[in-house]
């Protein structure tokens, strides 16, 4: 078996006293399959991802990189080292299209005209035209242009590791269903190990190599997509799967 | 080695030398003659000072117009001025506390001994005339009753509505002591500015008011002056009050002041203040005349003309235009140098408290508290420490720029973008690149929208720099209220108006600037 990327192991969070976000979580991310984590809103889903980069820490248990402990890890190298594409894009609204895209290129000292070739790359590999977009500034961009530039960003430095948050949450259908396709014909060729954010069962069954289905903070199943489909362990799953708009097989 | 380390010091040393006596050579052989914020005591003070240039060889600066007495006596007494005029009186009651008396020698000796002993301040001798409180009635409301005196008024005080000063409102040898002495009550007290209670009375809309005796004004308005037949009011011998000091320096000083001992009486006075208040000469050409007239020195005959309240507006000012571009450039400098400083403090603190939120709140709304001390209050706080002239006057000004920018840096900073912060910290930026890189330019607009803020209410606010000696184009806006000249007001007052609006353009534009494009 493969040696776990990302472990996650007993981790409990608590904002004040009472109010449980997570219990008892636990699971392992391997080395280039794309864990999804699925949940209603509130579910704690963003809590736990933002675990990964050491933006939150577990109240009790820990998560580790490379059976590292988030906690013991320099936050601002491991961050360089881990794509993030925020719930928002969360562009830097003063910055161009090309000054975000090289941001993390940027922390990491590259020199400029490396910048440049790798943000001309990734700009082309996610859709977008360099010469027409390198230079505008977010406002200038659609909802899912922005999510395109927040995921070349996240690639920029060539992470082994991307989160995602929700990354096509706000998109209409069509353009949702264009990105999930461009991103599925990503995941083969990249091959990086990423854990991905959404409230949306159909995505989750058509990008998941596994789901992980959170619930007030409880894990209820992790699996494949077969298995859930197949050996639903809980009423919420048998739920949620219903709500499914086609068949991943079908 | 030791050369080389003795000529460092050698040097250093000069240069001390070089810095160190400046300040002492040039106050050698000058006398800063200070005056109050009203007509007459300006002229005294000019009076002084034109005897001293032409009978020494001191110079004299002047520092005419300071903020009533508290101001005047604490300058004084810190070495900030040398002379300025005092009223025996006022030295009894105000300064030194102490209960009233009737007989003018009595003050006289009681503040002359009590000065030299607690402070080594001297009172020259009595300039001739007092200048005391009185009580006058418009002779149209008079008709029909005999009114002679305050007794007299008693009786019908409670059908009466009387106009004071706020000083005489309050000052235990004013109205209180008044009406206790005499039994007098009034059906109503309305608080009026000195210059708005003669036309009131004439109009009909207050019936008594407090009048100095000496007052131009008499002369035109057809008022009652009562008799004080209690002998309540205290007398109000005018004089020099000089530094023991600056008498022991220069021992001339005291015989040529002495020239002036007796040598006005309250009929001279009264038209001399005439003369200022509805003429509107400038104090300087009749302080000229008063010494021809006594034969202390030949009058050049050269005399500004004076301010006619008919004269254009716009002709008046072409007319001091030299005079007002020196006022601006002062007023520029001060609110300047005010703002400035307020940067540099304000914004590094902004900055600070964003990374220290527990302690932001109350930092800064301990400097919101500046915000709420009157401003004339504030200056006048500043004189026992810092004196008069432009330091405490930039200080003070200083201080009211602090809140606004402190405010907006630390509220622009915290609530920038927190989208953009948060992705820029989850992507590995430090704090201090988040701060320099994301916080800064996109709170950038706001802390400059503080800075305006700030450079406006600081153009304002230097108006009232005047009050103690900076200048400024408050200095033109006092004249006027004291002359109750329209004219002269306004030749300060739109120049600065039109100051606050070119800052308030130019930062305002600045602030375009810096607004990041796509934000
Ligand atoms: N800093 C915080 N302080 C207090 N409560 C928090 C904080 N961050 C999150 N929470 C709470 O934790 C719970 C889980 O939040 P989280 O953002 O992880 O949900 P989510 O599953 O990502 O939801 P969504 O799908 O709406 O993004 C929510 O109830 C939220 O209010
Ligand atoms: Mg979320």
């Amino acid at each position: 078996m493969k040696l776990p990327v990302m472990s996650v192991r007993g981790v409990s969070k608590e904002f004040g006293p009472g109010v449980r976000v997570l219990d008892h979580v636990d699971f392992e991310v391997v080395k280039g399959e794309t864990l999804v984590l699925i949940g209603e809103s509130g579910s704690g889903k963003t809590t736990l991802l933002r675990m990964f980069n050491g933006l939150t820490h577990p109240s009790s248990g820990d998560v580790r990189i490379h059976d590292k402990p988030v906690r013991i890890q320099d936050p601002i190298n491991l961050r360089r080292r881990v794509g993030y594409v925020q719930q928002d894009a969360g562009l830097l609204p003063h910055w161009t299209v090309e000054e975000n895209v090289g941001l993390v290129p940027l922390l990491l000292g590259w020199e400029s005209e490396q910048r440049t070739s790798r943000v001309h790359a990734l700009l082309n590999l996610v859709h977008l035209d360099p010469q027409q977009f390198r230079a505008r500034y977010p406002i200038e961009l659609s909802g899912g242009q922005r999510q395109r530039v927040a995921f070349a960003r996240a690639l920029a430095a060539d992470p082994g590791i991307v989160l995602l948050d929700e990354p096509f949450g706000a998109l209409d259908a069509i353009t949702r269903h264009e990105l999930q396709r461009q991103f599925l014909s990503l995941k083969q060729r990249l091959n990086k190990t990423m854990v991905m954010v959404t409230h949306d069962v159909d995505e989750a069954l058509q990008l998941g190599d596994r789901i992980a289905v959170l619930k007030e903070g409880r894990l209820l199943q992790i699996g494949t997509p077969v298995d859930l489909l197949n050996a639903p362990v809980h009423d919420y799953v048998v739920q949620l799967l219903r709500h499914r708009s086609h068949g991943v097989f079908s | 080695m030791t050369k080389s380390l003795h000529s460092v010091y050698l040097r250093t040393l000069m240069i001390l030398m070089l810095l160190l006596p400046l300040p002492a050579f040039s106050q050698e052989d000058r006398i800063v003659v200070g005056s109050k914020n009203f007509m007459e005591n300006k002229l005294l003070a000019e009076i002084f000072a034109q005897l001293i240039e032409a009978r020494t060889n001191l110079s004299v600066e002047r520092r005419l117009g300071l903020a009533g007495t508290q101001v005047c006596f604490e300058a004084l007494r810190t070495g900030a001025i040398d002379l300025y005029p005092e009223y025996t009186g006022t030295g009894l009651v105000s300064i030194l506390k102490q209960p009233p008396t009737g007989d003018p020698r009595t003050a006289l000796n009681v503040v002359r001994a009590e000065f030299l002993q607690r402070w080594d301040l001297w009172w020259l001798n009595p300039l001739g005339f007092e200048n005391a409180y009185a009580l006058a009635v418009p002779r149209s409301r008079t008709a029909g009753i005999p009114l002679r005196t305050i007794s007299d008024l008693v009786k019908i005080a409670p059908s009466l509505t009387g106009g004071f000063g706020y000083e005489f409102i309050n000052r235990p040898d004013g109205l209180p002591g008044l009406e206790i002495r005499y039994g007098l009550a009034f059906q109503r007290v309305q608080a009026m500015q000195q210059s708005l209670k003669y036309q009131a009375a004439a109009a009909g809309e207050i019936d008594v008011l407090d009048v100095y005796t000496t007052d131009g004004r008499l002369a035109v308005y057809d008022f009652v002056v009562l008799e004080d037949d209690l002998h309540f009011f205290p007398p109000y011998e005018a004089s020099g009050l000089i530094r023991g000091s600056t008498l022991a320096e220069h021992p001339e000083l005291g015989a040529v002041l002495g020239l002036l001992t007796h040598a006005f009486d309250d009929k001279t006075m009264r038209h001399l203040n005439y003369r200022l208040q509805e003429g509107g000469e400038p104090p300087d050409v009749v302080a000229r005349d008063a010494l021809s007239a006594l034969h202390l020195f030949t009058s050049d005959a050269a005399g500004t003309r004076p301010v006619s309240h008919q004269e254009g507006l716009f002709a008046y000012m072409w007319s001091k235009r030299t005079d007002l571009g020196g006022r601006i450039i002062e007023h520029l400098t001060l609110a300047g140098l005010a703002l400035g400083l307020g940067i540099l403090l304000a914004v590094p603190l902004g900055l600070l408290l964003e990374r220290q939120q527990a302690i932001a709140e109350p930092v800064i709304r301990g400097i919101g508290l500046t915000q709420t001390i009157p401003s004339i209050a504030l200056l006048a706080f500043m004189i026992p420490v810092f004196g008069i002239g432009m330091l405490p006057a930039v200080i003070a000004l200083w201080m009211y720029s602090l809140f606004p920018i402190v405010r907006n840096t630390y509220s622009g900073l915290r609530d920038a973008a927190p989208q953009a912060v948060e992705a820029a910290r989850a992507l590995g930026m430090t704090e201090w690149q988040i701060l320099h890189w994301v916080r800064l330019p996109l709170a950038a607009p706001v802390i400059m929208a503080g800075i305006r803020t700030a450079g406006v209410i600081t153009v304002g606010t230097t108006t009232l720099a005047a009050f103690i000696g900076a200048g400024g184009l408050g200095v033109p806006i006092v004249a006027g209220l004291q002359m109750a000249n329209t004219t002269v007001i306004l030749s300060g007052a739109l120049p600065a108006a039109a100051l606050a609006l070119v800052i308030d353009g130019v930062l305002g534009q600045v602030e375009t600037w810096l607004r990041p494009r796509g934000v």
